[in-house]
């Protein structure tokens, strides 16, 4: 009850108050070609961050995986501390020209470590408070409160709730090719989306308006594309996005998924996950390359999360178990690259042996929201979460 | 009866309709369950397994690992000099890879036709439930033969005793792999089997604590597959004392297990999932908790808790409120149009899986998320183009079973291969060219004990060598004859003819109309009885775009 009212609070509030931006105005105006643009790229399955940036330098560490642990010398460095798992050369060379924020310990309290409801907090950026809407959905709402097309393109098989709006339906598609209707044109007179989706059939109404309106655009960008960068083995669907960005799309906001909880490393992780995180890397360093080749890198910022992270102790099937606290990272050429956060203590761990966070993961979302597109944190995200400076 | 057939079936045949007039909700039902355990033919095998390749290692590098510690793997030696000394291995590593999966996609023909031509197909029904709810995927189970074994469990004990059902996945060879509980022993108890029988196949998140999961994940060591048989090794078996939800006790799984039936909350969380699959998403608390009661009312006998269910004010009331699945639309469209049988073209796994539901393949252990997560504006259309598949037989179809056409490289290293090009060269990876190479391409094939991309190509040849092939049939349509057997005037008449054997919902108001001129438009005339000859054609546009509206996504 409560939240409903909330949102409803939202929805009506204007956009044109003192504290707007010129980067919401530029929003605002719809297709202005300057505005920013956050990518999201959801690793799901729980990413091991203690084996994505590996703390070589505490001890801890290596009393906690003797099997699993990654040698300092097989590491690709940041630091008298830090190294990067060896499948990492692309976000490496992120780190090295310092386009890449690593923000240590996300969490929040009382954490879940069901894959589902963990990745339900993340997608609504709301703990324990359930929330009929995604964060991204939210965002979208306040930055256009009415209506309108390609405000949020979720490339993927469904839907995900990060990207669930009050207001507008996202875009979503898997194949550009397949993303058309086959056969005679249909002469039917077009409907108008109901302005209501509370029935199935009204629901199915919008979606079909919103697919008729967009379905051209979207291949249309697709054929003109053509990828300037490599993006690896598995492109995490980075490409598609390029090609939305190159072809002038006003969308901000993109989400993007390694899916099907494939980073859920309970078994012999090393060489699978070495191997995902190599995909990850390759894709998004090839995603910032392109865009650094099509002149679209100063307007782009990606940000990487997972439900949870894994836990410490490695388990006795070279594995390891669902945790807490996580690493975030967020890249692209308008971030100023570094540590941010405090990297949670491997010694007196929390509840079940698992990291205590120090970052509640909404300072992330909070520092993207505001300081990044412009938009007040509390039109989005319920609660204080002072922004870090990476952007 | 329209209703009964679409949630208790996938949809009425056109011959059955009449069968159905004048019963009473219950004599209706009577049509949809089991009179027997009879249900048609059993799965042929290719037969492609051979002894060695089970267990199957987790990974390549894990079999080549194995190779060259002890010498051996997957039932085939090491060379002992000479090229590339594991490349018979990993040939094999990829041959079972692929053939396995495509005899899981014999699997899913072999279901799909039990749906489509199934006189009782509520067992069909509860099986797909059962499937989504108890979910592995053949990607990481990796046998076709513990996928199947699960499915004939789903429809043998789908509408018997859930205890029944929960015990016998619970040690189920399929469900055991795919939750790593293979490797569960009292020294290393693995948790996530324990965690998602308690979260997603029995009481939901927030009913125990994580202490509670470490407990049970104590129990449930020593559950062990040995191939197609689930052992309990005394060995592993931590037989101690544990604490469970309050209670004390040397616990066993199954004491595990009628510790979770007996809370009321199990019984809630079953039958509102049973709800929300046969009859509506919309459910309150106190509807959950009443239909809770029902079901330990019913001591967990499932068949009998629909039995109730069925014919209930609310399922009649929840008639066009349901948004079908991938699998009812394609199966309940070829029994509406009625097809005998599931046809080779389209291909029933590609279309489904390209919808969001390929059988045997679940995205995650929760199953599929039913309900709108179906729908997205470009499934929409992909759920309009497969009917035009159907309808329309596709000349550039090609089976992705027998030919590589979403791997092409596998063809290409083969074509390289035959021109006479080394190994090396042939299987050298293409790149950007003069651009930066991306890692995972750049050290692929570092280890000249084997190459892989030779083994991908190996592996595939080998298996379309042995598993059967699915016969590519497109359907065979006449609506002419169906429309002329209907005695229709007008194009009018067409129009509410598909709208009533198709559709569960109406159209929404002046489509109807659209539709009628559309199709007078093709045939030319406005008298059905003189166009038959040359109707099929023009029925067939009409048809695809009938079910391409949005309204027939409503069951």
């Amino acid at each position: 009850m409560k939240r409903r009212a909330v949102l409803q609070n939202l929805a009506g509030v204007s956009l044109m108050g003192p504290t707007l931006t010129s980067q919401a105005l530029s929003t605002q105006r719809g297709a202005a070609f300057d505005a920013p643009i956050l990518v999201v790229l959801e690793l799901s399955g729980g990413n091991d961050g203690l084996n994505t940036v590996v703390p070589f330098g505490d001890d801890d560490y290596y009393r906690l995986r003797p099997n699993i642990g990654i040698r300092p010398e097989q590491l690709l460095g940041l630091d008298d501390h830090f190294g990067f798992n060896p499948g990492m050369q692309g976000i490496h060379k992120l780190w090295q020209s310092d386009n890449l924020a690593l923000i240590h310990g996300c969490g929040y309290d009382d954490p879940s470590f069901s894959h589902f409801n963990s990745m339900a907090y993340w997608h609504t950026g709301a703990p324990h408070q359930g929330s009929e809407y995604g964060w991204m959905g939210r965002l979208a709402d306040a930055m256009v409160s009415e209506r309108q097309e390609d405000m949020l393109i979720n490339i993927g098989r469904s839907q995900s709730l990060a990207v669930k709006s009050a207001v507008h339906t996202p875009l979503v598609f898997d194949d550009p090719e397949r993303f058309q209707r086959r056969g005679q044109p249909n002469s039917l007179t077009p409907q108008v989306a109901p302005v209501s989706v509370r029935s199935n059939r009204d629901f199915l109404l919008a979606v079909n308006a919103s697919a008729r309106a967009s379905s051209a655009r979207i291949r249309q960008a697709w054929q003109d594309y053509r990828p300037e960068a490599d993006y690896g083995l598995v492109s995490m669907d980075l490409p598609k996005v390029a090609a939305c960005i190159k072809a002038g799309f006003a969308t901000q906001l993109y989400h993007v998924a390694v899916p099907n909880n494939a980073f859920d490393t309970h078994v012999q992780q090393s060489a699978l996950h070495r191997r995902l995180l190599s995909y990850v890397s390759d894709a998004v360093y090839g995603f910032l390359q392109d865009l650094k080749a099509m002149k679209q890198d100063h307007r782009v910022v990606i940000m990487l999360h997972s439900e949870f992270g894994r836990r410490p102790k490695e388990n006795a099937n070279l594995g390891t178990d669902h945790g807490s606290a996580n690493l975030m990272l967020v890249a692209g050429t308008p971030i100023q690259g570094g540590h941010y956060g405090q990297s949670p203590t491997l010694v007196g761990l929390g509840e079940g042996d698992n990291l205590r966070y120090t970052t509640d993961f909404r300072r992330v979302y909070g520092t993207l929201i505001s300081n990044w597109l412009g938009v007040p944190v509390n039109r989005v995200l319920r609660g204080n979460y002072p922004s870090f400076g990476f952007v | 009866m329209k209703h009964l057939a679409s949630r208790a079936g996938f949809g009425l045949r056109p011959a059955q309709a009449e069968r159905l007039v004048g019963l009473s909700p219950e004599q209706a039902l009577a049509q949809y369950s089991p009179a027997s355990n009879d249900s048609g033919p059993a799965f042929k095998h290719s037969g492609i397994f051979d002894p060695g390749l089970d267990p199957f290692p987790p990974s390549r590098p894990a079999t080549t690992e194995m190779a060259k510690r002890q010498g051996h793997a997957l039932g085939i030696k090491v060379k002992p000099e000479g090229n590339r000394p594991l490349q018979p291995i990993v040939n094999t590593f990829f041959y079972w890879l692929r053939a396995s999966r495509l005899e899981t996609d014999r699997i899913s023909y072999w279901w799909a036709n039990r749906m489509l031509s199934s006189d009782q197909p509520l067992r069909e029904k509860t099986a797909l439930f059962w499937h989504g709810h108890f979910a592995t995927n053949e990607d990481k189970v990796r046998d076709y033969r513990k996928m199947l074994l699960q499915l004939e469990t789903f429809q043998r004990l789908g509408l018997g005793n859930f205890r029944d059902l929960l015990i016998a996945v619970a040690q189920d060879p399929a469900m055991l792999v795919f939750l790593d509980a293979g490797v569960n022993t009292k020294d290393a108890p693995n948790e996530n089997f324990a965690r998602e029988i308690m979260e997603l196949f029995t009481m939901g998140v927030g009913e125990y604590g994580e202490e509670d999961v470490r407990e049970a994940a104590r129990a449930f060591t020593g559950w062990s597959v040995s191939g197609l048989d689930f052992y309990l090794n005394p060995e592993t078996h931590d037989a101690g004392q544990k604490t469970f939800l309050g209670e004390q006790g040397d616990f066993s799984g199954i004491e595990i297990i009628d510790r979770i039936l007996a809370r009321p909350q199990t019984s809630m969380f079953i039958a509102s999932k049973l709800y929300r699959f046969f009859v509506q998403d919309n459910l309150t608390v106190a509807g959950a908790e009443q239909l809770g009661a029902r079901l330990r009312f019913h001591d967990y006998e499932i068949g009998a808790f629909l039995q109730e269910l069925l014919v209930s004010n609310d399922f009649y009331s929840s008639a066009g409120e349901h948004i079908k699945s991938p699998v009812e639309l394609v199966i309940s469209t070829y029994r509406k149009i009625g097809l005998e049988s599931v046809p080779g073209a389209p291909d029933f796994n590609a279309v489904t899986g390209s919808l969001g539901q390929r059988l045997l393949h679940p995205p995650t252990v929760a199953g599929w998320s039913e309900g709108r997560s179906w729908i997205t504006p470009s499934l929409l259309f992909e759920r309009g183009n497969f009917v035009l598949d159907v309808v329309s037989p596709d000349l550039n179809f090609v089976p992705s079973d027998r030919y590589p056409t979403l791997t092409p490289e596998v063809a290409r290293v083969q074509k390289r291969l035959r021109t006479g090009m080394s190994v090396s060269q042939a299987t050298k990876p293409t790149g950007i060219a003069g651009g930066e190479m991306a890692q995972s391409n750049a050290l692929a094939d570092r280890d000249e004990a084997f190459n892989t991309r030779l083994g991908s190509m190996r592996g595939w040849q080998m298996a379309i060598e042995r598993v059967i092939p699915i016969p590519r049939t497109f359907a065979r349509i006449s609506l002419a004859q169906q429309v002329s057997d209907a005695h229709l005037d007008t194009p009018l008449d067409v129009v509410m003819y598909f709208e009533e054997r198709f559709f569960e919902t109406p159209l929404l108001p002046g489509v109807r109309e659209e539709f009628a001129a559309m199709l007078e438009r093709e045939l030319g005339s406005r008298e059905i009885s003189n166009t038959i000859s040359y109707a099929e054609e023009p029925l067939r546009l009409l048809l695809h775009a009938m079910l391409s509206r949005p309204e027939y996504q409503l069951g």
